[in-house]
This record gives structure tokens, C-alpha cells and sequence, in this order.
């Protein structure tokens, strides 16, 4: 559900920008990843190379590499569903489905990420129509999706309450907005796996 | 006009790039799940993540133009994380949040 307005600013400014409505349909099925769709509205309207697109697509994408990781030990048996889930396998999902008390099962989980996409297409074709009609104000309609990472945050500390996760995170990315300002988001995901990596024997040695 | 060939070409390429990411941990199960260490941060990694998305996306809406410079995005945030504490309705917590923060960009 907090993917509905983001979805629709991203169909309505697409159509702004002299994109078809199919076109954004389009991207919001095959590609599905929001920051990614956001990008290339501008490239798509400056004409860029089909390179520079993937390009972008793989740095902005890139955090989405560690979230397979925490689902490893129970993917869906059937193979069409298990691959489905991993395509789908956005920012809110892997949220989602992380933040869930008890732990979905691995259908349920499949079943989370198709409604998340249906969620996502309906609200690109709203924002698609709108921007196709009349001008409407639409600013800070796109708060929706830092207010649903909000509640994730509120709700992973409910389940787990462990202070760690979020120290980490606050430090590696005040240190990444200050050395490299321009990649602050995946220079912190980076620096927090690597210090996931490391605690394990931190913790040993303080035992 | 963004020509739909192009366009087209554009979306798969990076469909297909998403795809890949998405996909490299399940394709290296194998490896990672040899190792115990990997699996742990398998259990670390989603709090942090949520917060630095968190951080980031309040960070974009505070520095754009049309932002509301920290204060409203930092009042807004906290009415969401407010009314998700203590009633644990997610679409109300997030309609709340997001009118009060249009009402306050586009009013005041």
C-alpha cells in the first residue's frame, strides 16, 4: 500500500516528461525498482545512451545484492515462485517481509511481492492518467515512502530491539555523506554489510 | 517526446540489470550458505538497511527546492513514528503523515 503515491508521482511526472503511458507501465512491470524508474525519467527525456541507463540501474540497484541474503533459508520450493519472489525483490518487500513477526512462509512471502507490484502498476497508471490531464500538484505526495520506512523502522525495533543495526547504519552514513557525498546510500549499505561481517569476531574477542 | 523504441530498449536493459542483482546472492547460495557468517548478517542487515533508507529518502525530500528544510520533514516523521507506536495501523500512520507534510509544502 505505501508504494500507491510514490507509484503515481512516478507515472505522473513520467508522462510529464513526453513519455507514452505504456512506457511507464512498462517499466513499473519489467524493471520495478522505484529509485532506478525515478532516474531515468530525466536520461530517457536527455536521450541518453541505453548503456548509461543499465549503468545507473546497476549502481542505484546495487544495495539490492545483500537483500537475497536474508531470505536464503526458506525460499519458495516452485520454481516459477521462488524466481518471481527474487524479481520483486524491492526495498519495501524485503522490508516487509523482514519486519514480519512471525517470519511469512515462502508462498506468503511470493504472494507479499505480487501484491506490492499490483499495488505499484495500479499507482503508475493513476499518476500515468493524471499527468496526461490537467496539472495538478502532487508536491510532497512522495513523503509516503519515507513515511513507510518510517513505520519499518518502528517496527523492526519492536521485534528485535537491538541497538546495533541502527548505530551502525546512523554512523556509516553520516561517514558516507561526508566522504562521498554523491553515493551516500549504497557507500553506507557497503560499509554496514562489511560491518556485519567484521561483528562476529569483535564479539568473540570481547567474550 | 521519448521514443517508445528507445524507451523500450532502455527498459529491458535495465530490467534485466535489476534482475541480476537481485538474482547474485541465490545464485551463490551454495557458498554463502557454507558459511555461517554470511548467514548472521542475513539477520543484521535489514534494521540497518531500514534506517539508512530511511535517513536517505528524508534527506531527499529536505534538500530539494520545493523541501521543506528538516523542520517539516522531521515533524511529519515524527507524528508517523508516533501514531505507529502506539496504534500499529500503518496506513493510517502514513496518510497522516503525508497530508500533514502536502498541506504544509503546498500551503505554507
Amino acid at each position: 500500500m505505501g508504494y500507491v503515491p510514490l507509484a503515481i508521482v512516478f507515472g505522473f511526472l513520467f508522462v510529464q516528461a513526453g513519455g507514452a503511458w505504456w512506457l511507464a507501465l512498462a517499466a513499473s512491470l519489467v524493471i520495478y525498482a522505484g529509485a532506478s524508474q525515478f532516474a531515468m525519467i530525466p536520461m530517457l527525456a536527455a536521450g541518453m545512451p541505453v548503456a548509461s541507463l543499465a549503468l545507473a540501474a546497476l549502481v542505484i540497484n546495487m544495495r539490492h545484492a545483500f537483500y537475497g541474503l536474508s531470505l536464503l533459508e526458506n525460499r519458495p520450493r516452485h520454481f516459477l515462485v521462488r524466481w518471481y519472489l527474487v524479481f520483486a525483490l524491492t526495498d519495501e518487500t524485503y522490508s516487509v517481509i523482514t519486519s514480519a513477526r512471525p517470519r511469512p512462509t515462502p508462498n506468503a512471502m511470493a504472494a507479499l511481492a505480487a501484491i506490492n507490484q499490483g499495488w505499484w502498476v495500479i499507482g503508475t497508471l493513476i499518476g500515468a492518467g493524471l499527468g496526461a490531464q490537467v496539472p495538478v500538484s502532487l508536491t510532497g505526495l512522495d513523503f509516503a515512502l519515507a513515511a513507510l520506512f518510517a513505520i519499518l523502522v518502528v517496527e523492526q525495533w519492536r521485534a528485535s530491539r537491538t541497538l546495533l543495526p541502527l548505530l551502525v547504519a546512523l554512523a556509516s552514513y553520516a561517514l558516507c555523506t561526508w566522504v562521498l557525498p554523491g553515493h551516500a546510500l549504497l557507500a553506507a549499505v557497503c560499509l554496514s554489510v562489511i560491518a556485519g561481517l567484521c561483528w562476529p569476531s569483535i564479539r568473540a574477542r570481547l567474550a | 517526446m521519448i521514443d517508445p523504441t528507445y524507451a523500450l530498449i532502455a527498459i529491458v536493459a535495465m530490467g534485466i540489470v535489476t534482475f541480476g542483482l537481485r538474482a547474485l546472492p541465490f545464485v551463490m547460495a551454495r557458498w554463502i550458505r557454507s558459511s555461517s557468517r554470511v548467514m548472521e548478517l542475513g539477520r543484521f542487515l535489514p534494521s540497518a538497511i531500514m534506517v539508512i533508507l530511511l535517513i536517505h529518502s528524508i534527506r531527499d525530500l529536505a534538500e530539494r527546492p520545493t523541501g521543506g528544510g528538516y523542520v517539516a520533514e522531521i515533524v511529519c516523521l515524527t507524528l508517523v513514528m508516533l501514531l505507529q507506536w502506539l496504534w500499529r495501523k500503518p496506513l493510517l500512520s502514513i496518510v497522516s503523515g503525508t497530508a500533514l507534510y502536502m498541506l504544509w509544502l503546498n500551503l505554507g
